[in-house]
């Protein structure tokens, strides 16, 4: 009993972390019609601003530091510092991102916040000395005995502290003039408007004191939960979980929802210290807590979730389906083997990665442009496929091709299954049900050692007919053999791809991503279009997984971690989500790729490759939603319709 | 005294002209039809007139200011506009909706009930329960929290039995006659319209087609229906 206490106690402060997190989203869904999946690094901007003051004493901006104390800075100062910085965060977040998208589509809002959120992640290793683990203390290091246990007071403050936050955001909402005016505008901001308040200014309100609120119960908690350079980022799925349990609507049930997922990932780990507890379970599975809670939340109240009264409806990106010309295809053709033959070394491989990368991109395209579902999950539809060739090689022998189709097949296994909840659960909903799907994916089976061999998972060379099609010979980092058997099989599946997008099956996919229920009254299955969707996505990542295996022989959780996968979707959306070359164009930025080879080896500068493509992706998806393929296209039509009027007019 | 001056206004929505040229005046105390087919401008016309639409040329004033694109201003100024949408939370009570209107300084959010007496038992229901006459009762009475000086008024009718119309109407000449309040109505019911306006302005592919004192339409129903169906004056 003690030590359930003591467990459930400790929960307490990383739950009030993700209590805050879910307070606040629903705030700001209340405020704005906005989910924000950067919430989580506002936390920890704050986080590692308060820590870098309590260290060094040095106020680090996003450009430039100021040197405030010679020592470290007395602890009202990195806590108050820390809190402005994450205040500050937001209400930028608010002002140059999210505000101008207000009347956009889901997609872009998702596509926007994911980008900051990338922004932050990346910028932060980059800007603090990350290789601290501890912060300083910042509250009492005293206990109380409660029920035979001894609770720490600290995680007793961040319990109080989060309910305090939720009250105060609670009572806002619900008895204040400017409140009521903020709940009113989750319905209709024109009728808000109209009524003599400024919807921008009711959601500042929100932005600032949900932005400090977050930056201070993170600040506050850090010192028991230990400075990590990602880890808060992604407490925003908890977060959204504790808010989509609370159905956007009540910040009191989200605090709940968020302190009682903080306590019984809490419990878990107490539970696996037991015999009975199965070595499976043992590592990752908190991490699965937050998914099944989303799907659950979801699946239970998916009709009751707030819908904003979009008044403006923001249009979609516009898709022109392939048109299937011989000649662009076959020039493309031309230059990427021409790009094979003529590159060597870390450069080929780029070329390689490229090519393999655009493949994943186009499961993106088919789902996302093309469907309108937006999944954050392609890369673990590609790790999947990757993980599975490494059974399928080394322990199953299954010979290429055929081991390329087994995994595929297993991640469209997949693919469908996290295709389900998309049947009932629509836009930024699913974003979270894929996100924390993820995530889930990452930690509990890549990451599990139980599942996942320590040294790493190995996978044979591919052979065909006794040629060795192996990516490695001597020194040689990439043969032109492999690089040309990548070629065929994902140009193979390119033309295959065009050609359903370009006729009823793409049409299909256009009617369900413009209005669902129009689709069904012209005869359109949407259940089986949205699976079916799902399924040739997935297959494609995986199919581009298993790529990436055999180009790389073996295979670890970094491999497929969840910020290549958010940097991928970055370059497809700032390449054009909604067209084939859009998809290779993505694949030549993608991570890895050509232009990070380019950053790398002739500019050096690597390491800024993440901050690049989310900052590319934030002013994308407000300035530009129709990528750099989408305005190129508009460009060439204004100018042959000029051209038209002028030979008309002569 | 003039609260509301269009000149020479052209808007609309993308590349297409909704409205063009139009000049339409307002008088304190003054309650001006504007009438016309579908598609004729007159919502194209109040929506300017508040800026929800920023006019491609011409100027709006109101109140002796020039209407710019922030409507929550413009409001808190004392134009005021009630939608054909009604700008009412259905998801609030009715008090939390006059509440809302209500602002700090002004009248209380209960005073609307003394127009609008048939609200007063409704107060805490939820406004998506109400009827389509009651809520459009609300409307107004969140309007007239808002102290209008100038009155945009879209459609009042919209969906409401013709017996509820002859209710709300005269409500809105009372703020007219009592509080000097200039306003703009937007009414398919012709007669009913004309019956509670000093002035009609018919409306006809955005462009003014007949402008006559109310008594004078309601005697000359042809040039009205004229009007409506754009015929020239000349084809008389």
């Amino acid at each position: 009993m003690d030590q359930l206490v003591l467990f459930v106690s400790l929960g307490f402060t990383v739950g009030a972390v993700y209590a805050v997190i879910g307070s606040s989203l629903v705030a700001i869904h209340s405020a704005t019609g906005v989910l924000n999946f950067a919430q989580g690094s506002v936390a920890l901007w704050g986080v590692w601003v308060a820590a870098e003051l309590g260290t060094t004493g040095t106020l680090v901006l996003p450009v430039g530091e100021l040197q405030l104390t010679d020592g470290p800075a007395t602890i009202p100062v990195t806590v108050a510092l820390g809190v402005i910085s994450s205040t500050v965060l937001a209400l930028l977040l608010h002002l140059l991102v999210l505000r101008p998208l207000r009347a956009a589509p889901a997609l872009s809002q998702v596509a926007a916040s994911v980008g900051v959120m990338l922004l932050v992640a990346s910028l932060v290793p980059l800007r603090f000395d990350v290789t601290t683990t501890v912060a300083r203390p910042i509250l009492a290091d005293s206990s109380v005995t409660i029920l035979g246990a001894e609770v720490a007071v600290a995680n007793l403050v961040m319990l109080g502290l989060a309910v305090g936050v939720a009250l105060l955001l609670a009572g806002y909402l619900r008895f204040t003039r400017w409140g009521t005016a903020t709940r009113a505008s989750a319905e209709d901001e024109v009728a808000v408007l109209l009524t003599g308040y400024s919807p921008d200014r009711l959601a500042a309100v929100v932005w600032l004191v949900t932005g400090a609120a977050t930056g201070l119960i993170a600040v506050v908690g850090s010192p028991s939960i230990g400075l990590d350079p990602l880890a808060y980022t992604f407490y925003v799925l908890p977060g959204l979980a504790a808010a989509l349990v609370a159905r956007l609507r009540s910040v009191l049930v989200a605090c709940a929802a968020g302190l009682a997922i903080g306590s019984f990932q809490s419990v878990l780990l107490l539970l696996s210290t037991y015999d009975f507890w199965p070595v499976w379970a043992q590592a990752g599975f908190g991490d699965t807590v937050p998914f099944l809670v989303v799907v659950v939340a979801l699946f239970v109240n998916g009709k009751s979730l707030p819908e904003r009264g979009g008044v403006v409806s923001g249009r979609m990106p516009a898709v022109h389906p392939p048109t299937m010309r011989a000649l662009p295809a076959l020039l493309t053709l031309a230059g990427v083997l021409a790009a094979i033959l003529l590159t060597e070394g870390s450069w080929r491989f780029g070329v390689v990665t490229s090519v393999i990368m655009a493949l994943i991109a186009l499961s993106l395209v088919v789902l996302t442009g093309y469907l309108g579902q937006i999944s954050l999950a392609a890369m673990a539809f590609a790790g999947t496929g990757g993980f599975l060739l490494s059974r399928v090689t080394t322990e199953w022998g299954i010979p290429f091709p055929l081991s390329l189709l087994v995994p595929a097949l297993g991640a469209t296994v997949l693919g469908v299954v996290v295709g389900i909840p998309a049947l009932r659960i629509r836009g930024a909903h699913l974003a979270v049900v894929t996100l924390a799907g993820a995530l889930a994916i990452q930690n509990f089976v890549f990451g599990n050692p139980a599942l996942t061999p320590y040294e790493g998972n190995l996978i044979a060379d591919p052979t065909l007919g006794g040629l060795d099609l192996g990516v490695r010979e001597g020194t040689n980092l990439t043969t032109i053999r492999f690089a040309f058997m990548v070629v065929v099989v994902v140009g193979a599946l390119t033309w295959l791809t065009a050609r359903l997008l370009s006729g009823r099956t793409g049409r299909a996919f256009l009617a369900v991503r413009s209005n669902e229920r129009a689709a069904a009254a012209a005869g359109i299955n949407v259940a089986a279009t949205k699976l079916l969707g799902f399924g040739i996505s997935a297959f494609l990542a995986g199919v581009g997984g298993c790529l990436i295996g055999y180009s790389r022989g073996q295979l670890s959780v970094e491999s497929f971690s969840i910020l290549v996968g958010l940097a991928l979707l970055c370059t497809v959306y700032v390449a054009g989500i909604t067209s084939l070359t859009g998809a290779l164009l993505a694949g030549l930025l993608a991570p890895l790729g050509v232009a990070e080879t380019f950053l790398e080896s002739s500019l050096g500068l690597g390491e800024y490759y993440n901050l690049i493509a989310a900052l590319a992706l934030v002013v994308t998806a407000v300035l530009n939603p129709v990528g750099i393929t989408g305005s190129v296209r508009a460009a060439i039509t204004h100018a042959r319709s000029r051209r038209q009027q002028h030979v008309l007019a002569a | 005294m003039t609260v509301l001056e269009m000149r020479g206004v052209t808007a609309g929505y993308g590349s297409a002209a909704a409205v063009r040229d139009l000049d339409l005046t307002v008088a304190a105390g003054e309650v001006v039809a504007l009438l016309g087919p579908n598609g004729a401008g007159k919502t194209t016309t109040l929506k300017t007139a508040i800026g929800l639409i920023r006019p491609r040329a011409g100027e709006v004033r109101a109140l002796g200011r020039v209407v710019d694109r922030r409507v929550d201003r413009t409001t808190r100024h004392g134009v005021v506009l009630v939608p054909d949408t009604r700008a009412i939370f259905s998801g609030l009570s009715v008090r939390d909706n006059l509440r809302l209107a209500a602002r700090r300084g002004g009248p209380r959010w209960d005073s609307a009930l003394e127009r609008l007496p048939r609200l007063a038992p409704l107060v805490d229901r939820r406004v998506g329960l109400l009827s389509g006459g009651e809520q459009q009762m609300l409307a107004l009475a969140k309007a007239l929290l808002c102290r209008p000086k100038v009155l945009l008024v879209d459609e009042l009718s919209l969906g409401l039995a013709p017996v509820a119309v002859k209710e709300l109407l005269p409500v809105v000449r009372g703020l007219a006659d009592d509080l000097g309040v200039g306003v703009l109505l937007v009414e398919q019911h012709v007669d009913l319209a004309l019956g509670v306006s000093d002035r009609g302005v018919v409306l006809h592919h955005g462009r003014t087609a007949l402008e006559a004192s109310a008594a004078e339409l309601l005697a000359d129903r042809d040039a009205v229906h004229r009007a409506y169906f754009g015929a020239d004056e000349r084809n008389d």
